[in-house]
Order: C-alpha cells, then sequence, then structure tokens
C-alpha cells in the first residue's frame, strides 16, 4: 500500500490526468443520465402523476393525447365494458401563456389538462401529489408541475392565455407534472374548453382527448385495460404507467440514451486498463528487481489494485462533485435532478469494470520472473 | 517521421489499445452527431423546404402552426407591405392515418400540410383529395395510388407520389391543396377548424434587407415573422437539442483529447531514453515531435476509420422509426477533424517531454 501511494504522490501528473478523464466521464455518464430523466419527466410526467389508473385513447391518437380524440359512441362502449367503473373526460391542449410572476413579460408554450373537478378537485385526472397549495376547486384555478414555478408559474400568480385574455390563477403546485416538456395547468374540464374558445373564435367544441378510467370493483388495471380494449377496435386503454412508457418518442430517448451509456460505460475501463498496462510495462524493471529481491507478487498486483481503486474512486468523486452543481440546474425547460440512484449504480458499475480491466497489469505483473533481474528483461519483454 | 510509421507498422499492437479507446470515442462522437442531426432533419425538414424570404404567424402563435391564425384581412396587410411580391396561405394538421393492409392499430403518423406556394421539391398543389407524401411514410407500407384514411373521421387521401426531406415533427409530411387540409382539419379536429380562407401561416417571397421586421411593422404587431433559419430554430425544442448535444460532443471531443494525451505522454515517458539515443545521433526535437504526431494522426485516423464504417454499418442496420439518425458526410467529416485536432493537441502535451530530453541522458541509461 506504501508503495502504491508513494508511487502515485510521485507522478501526480500522470495519475491526475487519468482522474480528470474518468471525472469527466463520469460526469457526463450522470448529466445524460438526469437529462434523460429530466426529460421524460417532463415529457410524460403528467401521464405518470395524474390519478386515473386507466387512460382510454382513441387508436387514431396513437398514444399521444392531444391527437386523440373520444367520440360519443367510443365513450359508450369504453362505459359498457365490464371492467370500468368509473369514466372523466380528460382535455389537453397546447397554449400561449403568459404568467403574471414573470416579471420579463415572457410567454410560454403552456400545457392545459382539463378534467372534471369533483366536488374537492380530486376528480378523475388530477395530479396526485400536491406539494403545495391546494388542488382547483372552481372554474379558472389551476394546479401547475414544480418545475415551471421558477418560470413565473406560482401560487397566487394569474397565466394569461394569449390570443384572448384568458385569465387563470394558480392554486396549487403538483410534483413532476409536466407534459409535452412546457409548463403544466391542471384546470377545470370546463376552463379548457373555454380555452379552447378563447384563443380560436373559429373553433368547435373539442371532444374528450382521452378518458380517465377507474376499474370496476374485483378488476386490476390490466383487466380494466383488457376489457376496455375487447369492446372496439378503435378504442386503445392503457394502464397509466404504459400510457407514459409508450408515448412516442419515450422509447426512442430511452433506446438513444441506452447506447450512448453502453459506449461511455466501455471507455472508462478501457481508458483504465489502458494506463494502468502501460505503466506496468514501464515499472518492467523496477518490477522485476523487486520480486528479485523478496516482494511476494501478491503484494505487487494488490499495490496496483489500490491505485485502480483510488484513481477510480477519486474520478467518481470528482465526477459527481462536478455533477452535483449542474444537476440542480434547469436546462431549457427541462428540470435536472440529482440521481443518488444513478451514482451508486455507476459507481460500482465503473468500479468493477476498472478492477476488472486492471488485471490484464495484474497478468502481466504476476508474469514476471525474478531471474530475469539478472538478465536485464522484465515483463515489457 | 519515417521511422515513427515505421514503429506503427512493425508494432502495431502497442497502439491497439489507444485505437480501440480511439474508435469507441469516434462511434460515440459521430452517433451523437448522427442523432442530433436526424432529430433536427425529422423536426424540421418542412419547414427547411420551404422557398420563402419570410414564414409569418400570429402574433401569439409562438411559431406553432396549430396556435396560429392568420385571417383574410391579416393577410391583406401582408400582402400590401413593400418588398412583398408572393404570399401563399400554409396550413397543418398531425394526424393518424390508416394504410391498407396494415392492421386496424397500426397507423402512420402524418402531418397533412395545405399549402398554396410549393416548396421546394415539392410540385404545385394536388387536385381536392390528393397529396404528395414524404417518402419516409413508405416504411409504413404507403404506395404511390394508395388511398390512405386519416384522422378519427377517416378522410380519404390518395397519395400520388413521394418527395424527398419533408417529415415535420418527427411526423411523416402529406402535401395537399388548401381545401383538402381546411376539411380534413374541420372533420377530424373540430377545436382547431378554421374559417374559409383562414390559415395557420404564410410563406412570404419578396425583396429588401429584413422582410420579417418589415412585415411586422406594417401590421403594427400582429405578426411574428421569421427568416426559414429563424422558424427552424423557433420549432420547439430545437435550439435546446442543438445546445445539449453540442455540449455533450464537446466533452466527448476534450475526452478524446485527455486519451490521446495521456497515451502519448505515457509512450513518450517509456521511449525517453530511446529519444535521448536519438538526439545524441542528431535527430531534433522537432523531428521526434511529428513523428509522434504522425503516430497520432495515423491512429485517429484508423479509429476513424473504422467507426465511421461501423456507424454507416449501424445506421443501415437500424430498423426504420426506431432511432431518429440520420448518418451524413459532412456530420462524418466533422467528427474525423474534432478527433484529428483533439489528437494534435492531445499529442502536444508530450512536446513539453520531448524538448527537455538531454542527449547526454542516452549514455549509460539504455541497455
Amino acid at each position: 500500500m506504501f508503495l502504491a501511494f508513494k508511487e502515485m504522490a510521485r507522478a501526480k501528473v500522470r495519475f491526475a490526468l487519468l482522474i480528470a478523464a474518468i471525472a469527466l466521464l463520469v460526469f457526463l455518464i450522470l448529466f445524460q443520465q438526469s437529462l434523460q430523466n429530466g426529460l421524460i419527466t417532463g415529457f410524460i410526467g403528467a401521464i405518470r402523476e395524474q390519478n386515473a389508473p386507466v387512460l382510454v385513447y382513441s387508436v387514431d391518437g396513437q398514444r399521444v393525447i392531444q391527437g386523440s380524440v373520444i367520440t360519443p359512441d367510443m365513450e359508450a362502449d369504453v362505459l359498457a365494458a365490464p371492467g370500468t367503473g368509473e369514466v372523466g373526460p380528460i382535455g389537453q391542449g397546447t397554449f400561449t401563456g403568459l404568467p403574471s410572476g414573470n416579471t420579463d413579460g415572457e410567454t410560454f408554450d403552456t400545457t392545459l389538462i382539463g378534467y372534471e373537478l369533483g366536488p374537492d378537485g380530486n376528480g378523475i385526472g388530477a395530479p396526485s401529489t400536491v406539494v403545495d397549495g391546494r388542488l382547483p376547486t372552481a372554474d379558472d384555478e389551476a394546479v401547475v408541475s414544480d418545475a415551471d414555478v421558477q418560470l413565473g408559474y406560482g401560487i397566487d400568480d394569474t397565466v394569461t392565455l394569449l390570443p384572448g385574455g384568458k385569465e387563470i390563477t394558480i392554486v396549487g403546485v403538483a410534483e413532476n407534472a409536466q407534459l409535452n416538456v412546457s409548463p403544466t395547468l391542471f384546470v377545470s374540464y370546463e376552463t379548457y374548453l373555454e380555452a379552447v374558445k378563447s384563443v380560436n373564435p373559429d373553433a368547435g367544441t373539442p371532444l374528450p382527448n382521452v378518458l380517465g378510467v377507474i376499474p370496476a370493483e374485483g378488476f386490476t388495471p390490466d383487466e380494466a385495460v383488457a376489457s376496455i380494449n375487447e369492446q372496439s377496435l378503435t378504442l386503445d386503454a392503457l394502464t397509466k404507467d404504459d400510457a407514459a412508457a409508450e408515448t412516442p418518442g419515450v422509447a426512442q430517448v430511452q433506446q438513444s440514451f441506452n447506447i450512448i451509456f453502453l459506449l461511455y460505460g466501455l471507455v472508462v475501463p478501457c481508458v483504465t486498463g489502458l494506463f494502468f498496462l502501460i505503466v506496468t510495462f514501464q515499472k518492467a524493471n523496477s518490477l522485476t528487481l523487486l520480486r528479485a529481491i523478496g516482494a511476494p507478487a501478491g503484494r505487487l498486483v494488490s499495490s496496483l489494485l489500490i491505485q485502480v481503486v483510488v484513481i477510480i474512486g477519486l474520478g467518481l468523486l470528482v465526477g459527481t462533485l462536478l455533477y452535483y452543481p449542474v444537476s440542480q440546474q434547469a436546462l431549457g425547460g427541462i428540470s435536472l435532478q440529482f440521481e443518488t440512484a444513478a451514482v451508486i449504480f455507476w459507481s460500482v458499475l465503473l468500479l468493477s469494470l476498472g478492477v476488472l480491466s486492471s488485471l490484464v497489469a495484474a497478468r502481466r505483473v504476476l508474469k514476471i520472473d525474478p531471474i530475469e533481474a539478472t538478465t536485464g528483461q522484465g515483463v515489457g519483454s | 517521421m519515417k521511422l515513427a510509421l515505421k514503429e506503427l507498422r512493425r508494432r502495431p499492437g502497442r497502439f491497439a489499445t489507444a485505437t480501440v479507446i480511439l474508435t469507441l470515442i469516434a462511434i460515440l462522437l459521430m452517433f451523437l452527431g448522427g442523432l442530433l442531426d436526424g432529430l433536427i432533419a425529422s423536426s424540421t425538414g418542412a419547414i427547411r423546404a420551404q422557398n420563402a424570404d419570410a414564414i409569418v404567424y400570429s402574433d401569439t402563435a409562438q411559431a406553432s402552426f396549430l396556435r396560429s391564425r392568420i385571417d383574410p384581412a391579416l393577410r391583406a396587410q401582408v400582402e400590401a407591405t413593400d418588398g412583398v411580391t408572393e404570399v401563399g396561405g400554409i396550413g397543418n394538421v398531425q394526424l393518424g392515418a390508416r394504410v391498407p393492409g396494415n392492421g386496424p392499430r397500426d397507423l402512420a403518423s402524418v402531418a397533412l400540410f395545405g399549402y398554396e406556394l410549393a416548396p421546394d421539391g415539392v410540385p404545385d398543389a394536388p387536385p381536392y383529395g390528393q397529396a404528395w407524401a414524404d417518402e419516409s411514410i413508405e416504411a409504413d407500407g404507403v404506395e404511390e395510388g394508395m388511398i390512405i384514411e386519416v384522422g378519427p373521421a377517416r378522410t380519404p387521401i390518395e397519395i400520388i407520389g413521394f418527395v424527398e426531406d419533408t417529415s415535420f415533427n418527427g411526423q411523416s409530411s402529406l402535401w395537399a391543396s388548401p381545401d383538402t387540409w381546411r376539411d380534413t382539419l374541420s372533420a377530424n379536429r373540430p377545436d382547431a377548424q378554421l374559417g374559409p380562407d383562414v390559415f395557420q401561416a404564410l410563406i412570404v417571397r419578396g425583396d429588401g434587407d429584413d422582410l420579417p421586421a418589415a412585415i411586422d411593422a406594417a401590421t403594427d404587431g400582429a405578426t411574428d415573422s421569421y427568416t426559414v433559419d429563424e422558424a427552424i430554430d423557433a420549432i420547439p425544442g430545437v435550439t435546446e437539442q442543438q445546445a445539449t448535444f453540442n455540449q455533450i460532443i464537446g466533452v466527448t471531443v476534450a475526452i478524446a483529447l485527455v486519451v490521446i494525451g495521456l497515451f502519448f505522454a505515457l509512450l513518450t515517458v517509456e521511449r525517453t531514453s530511446l529519444y535521448g539515443v536519438l538526439k545524441a545521433l542528431g535527430a531534433r526535437s522537432s523531428t521526434i515531435f511529428a513523428g509522434l504526431v504522425a503516430q497520432a494522426v495515423v491512429v485517429t485516423a484508423i479509429a476513424a476509420l473504422i467507426a465511421g464504417t461501423l456507424v454507416v454499418l449501424l445506421d443501415v442496420l437500424l430498423p426504420p422509426g426506431s432511432i431518429p439518425l440520420l448518418i451524413t458526410p459532412s456530420r462524418i467529416i466533422l467528427s474525423v477533424v474534432l478527433l484529428l485536432v483533439a489528437a494534435v493537441l492531445g499529442c502536444s502535451f508530450s512536446l513539453r517531454r520531448v524538448l527537455r530530453i538531454d542527449p547526454a541522458s542516452a549514455i549509460g541509461t539504455t541497455s
């Protein structure tokens, strides 16, 4: 151990370069993990965080809420399905919103999700977790997603929809409930209908985009989904988790990021393995001499492994420290979060892969024949 | 230099690991760049194809077709603007399309455009009920002459031919007459329907230094006008995607630089005594350093070649519609150039070590 640390202290630049390379890679992996999760949460968080266990789209909607239209016939089919308990219409549209909390007068794409409030605002389609304030209990009130508060969508702020000037007052904040990576307001269904009419005087009365369904007693959400889908080929019922995961674009985002993670995951052990292999080659003569004067091979290998663990550990630490402040920021409309689970997962994985990759260098050390000290040859030969 | 290249030929194994790592990094760079290009291309093709000096939306639309509304009175103001020579209405609706032969739940995503002025590569608007289709829809089994049914109202649209690179928001575009678009919009999206002669946006051709600004001034701010490039950037997410990916690509290049720097710094340390001998024999530091740079460039070029081949192969093998990857020669060339610059810069870390080598060290240090 003494030897391992002494060597690192003597060759600071060499080891610092490796730590920097690993730290950068770790930072990139963690940053992209946050970006992926933030992107997906911003994209479909509202679907995951609303309270209807089952959502019914029209097949034409292709699992995009705004693209789906539920005709009265379809609604009748849903109501007739044995697995259906309670049903509520959900409408969604994107508007230009001017929040009063933003002093710059900046406007934002603003998503409205309309649902039937019920007596306490907790109707079908309401956000599940309100972290501040309360649910809307009347028309022209809204709950906003937490990521949007910083844009001026705070409690008691009003949002003016343009053109038309319809005003909505924010009364609560829900957790991770964005849709389409834009400020998202949960409002009464009536407020949503009025909003559509206010911005487009030519508009007809919108039909519900999707139906929120609470399964009938004795039916699980999966059974309710199967029951509704059997009713008609024009209906596309999904559990809310499936609806979130199968929103177009989500799978592609995950696949793309997975390929990127795989490549980064391969680069880290390759860099570590290469570095220690070269260092072992460089130290060939010294290692041979150490073996010749009685140093056991096990001690030399453990010295190598200690260096690997320390270097990767420091790389992970520096990378995580770089990642922490970035993870507290918002990128465009995407709210990033510090992903503790990702830090642990990647730390364990990269450390294991790094140690594995250094076994090639360890094998070289074990192959050292002390007699070569008398011939001038070493592991490098 | 010759010596360096000879070493590469005689002992390729010494450089194999660095080549593998650089290949991985090159794949990453090209994949990231291809992903960015694919995302942007599939989102912006319909706007890029516009032969326009200005694209005009209503003032609060935030460059969104769906939220924009230009009535005949506003259009007349635009047409009367100095420098404007041609004005054409355009509108869009995004729907699912039923394709004959596909399953009842297997729909194609389409963005139906109604247009008056034809974009580049798109013929003039066809008769009512017909449309030109972006060739990306062929992956959904659509063929020329086929009649697809669009939206929940199952509006029939006959495909009369294909056009290239006009996707919009990741969907295949259909190019139809304004009446076809307007009726399809009303039948399928009553909440978004528009009155007669009302369009979502205007395509404007003309002259003048800053036509978009002139139009917005002439309409007293009732319009929000963009050049084609600005309209592309204004599509939600485009600028953010570009900024994020470019940052990631930049850091990946920095990692390549560190890897190359690390590798050649270690190689230089390992060969210090040999370089001492070379210097003692009269070799100049610049010659030795040029050799190192040549090795770095060759290793990087080999890695880039392998990576380029693999990425092109990946692009070919990926099923259509899975990952929006677009591999173009310009992206590969840019990635290779970035890597080569990183290689030369990374190598320059070793310059100081090469300069510090004392020829006298050759005496008694090599066996």
